[in-house]
């Protein structure tokens, strides 16, 4: 991998909602191509808010952010946003949800369903491609959520807590399912969280925020080489990284 | 319960209530002209079937104009009303003041305007389908799920992309909810019409046969019309509750079968 080439670049980067507190003060981060970057850290240390700011879905109020050296707004296309619910819309089935960004480009119907049959086997939903969104599970849900937001072969995957509502079974299979899928799709993935254990499993590199106003507190890096398989929870390195981040983060609570 | 008690009891509560009307008429000895009992309710109906018939079928023709102009006028204006927070908030209050002008009111001014007969009594049928339409139909376009509306900007979806392909199927359910209050008052709108804007012709629907009926002291026949109306409105609201199943059944928690 390619590690050199900056995809995500904050500089001084500030956001307040309008005359209120910072939100985010002073944050400063490179992301670089083909990293796994997640964002961690107490409530109020807007770890959402910088996604949202990625996104171009609310302005930066102080600073400079740069997605693939343009502004947010102007790279969408290079984007796909993970909502921490699905988001599905109720009234399509499966592979109809996974074109809808298909379908807002206007692309032909047979390229659609090429795409789209392609990603619905990739996150191994087959057997339900004709089913509609409350006949499915929420692990399932998340998946057909997932296979969306790669139709358009995102450069950079921003991930908004994504699997927060799932149990811990649930949760670890789509953990490794994702880390399956991005062996064989080419992004960078920002990623936020709640879960320690989760963050170490899939990140190249964790970031700790404090909070009021939010804050880059620490910079970890997770050398566990890829692909990492289930077993890399099992080992006392990985324990001890649970146990290393968890201490940072314990505190940045105080 | 089982299938058959659930045809059953309404069936048995139906012949409870018959039996009660009979005793109360019996008892008090009621005449016809006070309380007609159900027998001759249904004869006087029958003598009178072709004039009921075609009065019904004047009553249809102005239920279906008034509620089919509330539904589509009510849905386009729902639109107009959801597009900008600007328009919502310098219309939404007048639609809303508008519905509480109680449409009784409104009827001599509409048959001074349009003169008696069919086009003030579809209008007034329309009156009083339409506020429901536009109240639910714009909460349903307004409260679409932020995140979703998030999902279609980042895909640079157009606003015309935004409201059909998000925002109008998201509120059917709540347009269907507003179309199947329209269907219930539909006759009832259509019959206020007719009594008051009466006949252009001699002959006319079903609130016209009221006025006459009444006039001439004919209770059963009175009756008989309102069994009529009752009828209906039954075929109106299911018309609209099979619609509302077609279009629903797939996705949504109000039809859809627990299938899993």
């Amino acid at each position: 991998m390619i590690k050199e080439s900056t995809q995500l670049s904050f500089e001084n980067v500030g956001k307040s909602y309008g005359r209120g507190k910072a939100v985010i003060e002073a944050f400063d981060l490179n992301i670089f191509h083909g990293e796994f970057v997640s964002l961690i850290g107490p409530s109020g240390c807007g770890k959402s808010t910088i996604l949202k700011l990625v996104a171009g879905l609310t302005p930066i109020t102080e600073g400079e952010l740069k997605v693939d050296n343009k502004s947010p707004e102007n790279a969408r296309e290079d984007m796909a946003y993970i909502f921490q619910e699905a988001t599905l819309l109720p009234w399509l089935t499966v592979t109809n949800n996974i074109q809808v960004p298909l379908r807002l480009l206007h692309w032909r119907k047979s390229k659609r369903e090429e795409i789209a049959n392609r990603l619905i086997e990739l996150v191994g939903l087959s057997s339900v491609k004709d089913y509609y969104p409350r006949q499915l599970s929420g692990g399932m849900q998340m998946r057909v959520s997932i296979a969306r937001a790669l139709t358009l072969s995102p450069k950079i995957l921003l991930l908004d807590e994504p699997f927060g509502a799932l149990d811990e079974m649930a949760r670890d299979h789509l953990n490794e399912e994702l880390l399956a899928i991005r062996a064989q799709e080419d992004w960078t993935a920002l990623f936020v969280t709640h879960s320690v254990p989760e963050a170490i499993f899939l990140s190249s590199r964790i970031i700790i925020l404090s909070a009021n106003p939010g804050r880059l507190y620490k910079t970890i890096a997770i050398d566990f080489p890829y692909p990492r398989k289930p077993e890399l929870r099992e080992s006392l390195e990985y324990q001890q990284a649970v146990a290393d981040v968890s201490h940072h983060l314990r505190s940045v609570e105080r | 319960m089982n299938n058959r008690l659930y045809w059953a009891l309404p069936l048995i509560t139906g012949f409870f209530m018959i039996g009660i009307w009979y005793a109360i008429k019996w008892t008090n000895d009621l005449p016809h002209y006070i309380l007609p009992s159900p027998d001759e309710i249904i004869r006087a109906g029958f003598a009178e079937k072709d004039i009921l018939f075609k009065a019904a079928r004047e009553t249809i023709v102005g239920a279906v104009i008034g509620f089919l102009s509330a539904g589509s006028i009510g849905f386009a204006l729902a639109l107009i009303l959801s597009s900008s927070p600007w328009i919502k908030a310098s219309l939404y209050p007048w639609v809303l003041f508008l519905q509480m002008i109680p449409v009784i009111v409104m009827v001599p001014i509409f048959v001074l305007w349009l003169g008696p007969g069919l086009p003030s009594v579809a209008i007034i049928t329309f009156m009083i389908g339409f506020f429901p339409i536009v109240a639910n139909t714009t909460q349903g376009l307004i409260s679409t799920e932020k995140n979703m509306v998030d999902l279609f900007t980042l895909y640079n979806a157009s606003k015309l992309q935004e409201v059909f392909f998000l925002r109008v199927p998201y509120a059917l359910p709540y347009f269907l909810t507003g179309l199947k209050i329209a269907a219930s008052l539909a006759v009832i709108g259509a019959l206020t019409g007719e009594i008051f804007a009466g006949s252009a012709s001699g002959s006319g629907g079903l609130g016209f046969m009221v006025v006459v009926y009444n006039s001439q002291l004919k209770i059963p026949e009175l009756f008989a019309t309102a069994i009529v109306a009752c009828a209906l409105g039954f075929i109106f609201v299911s018309i609209v509750l099979v619609l509302s199943w077609y279009l629903l059944r797939h996705w949504h928690e109000s039809v859809a079968q627990k299938d899993r």
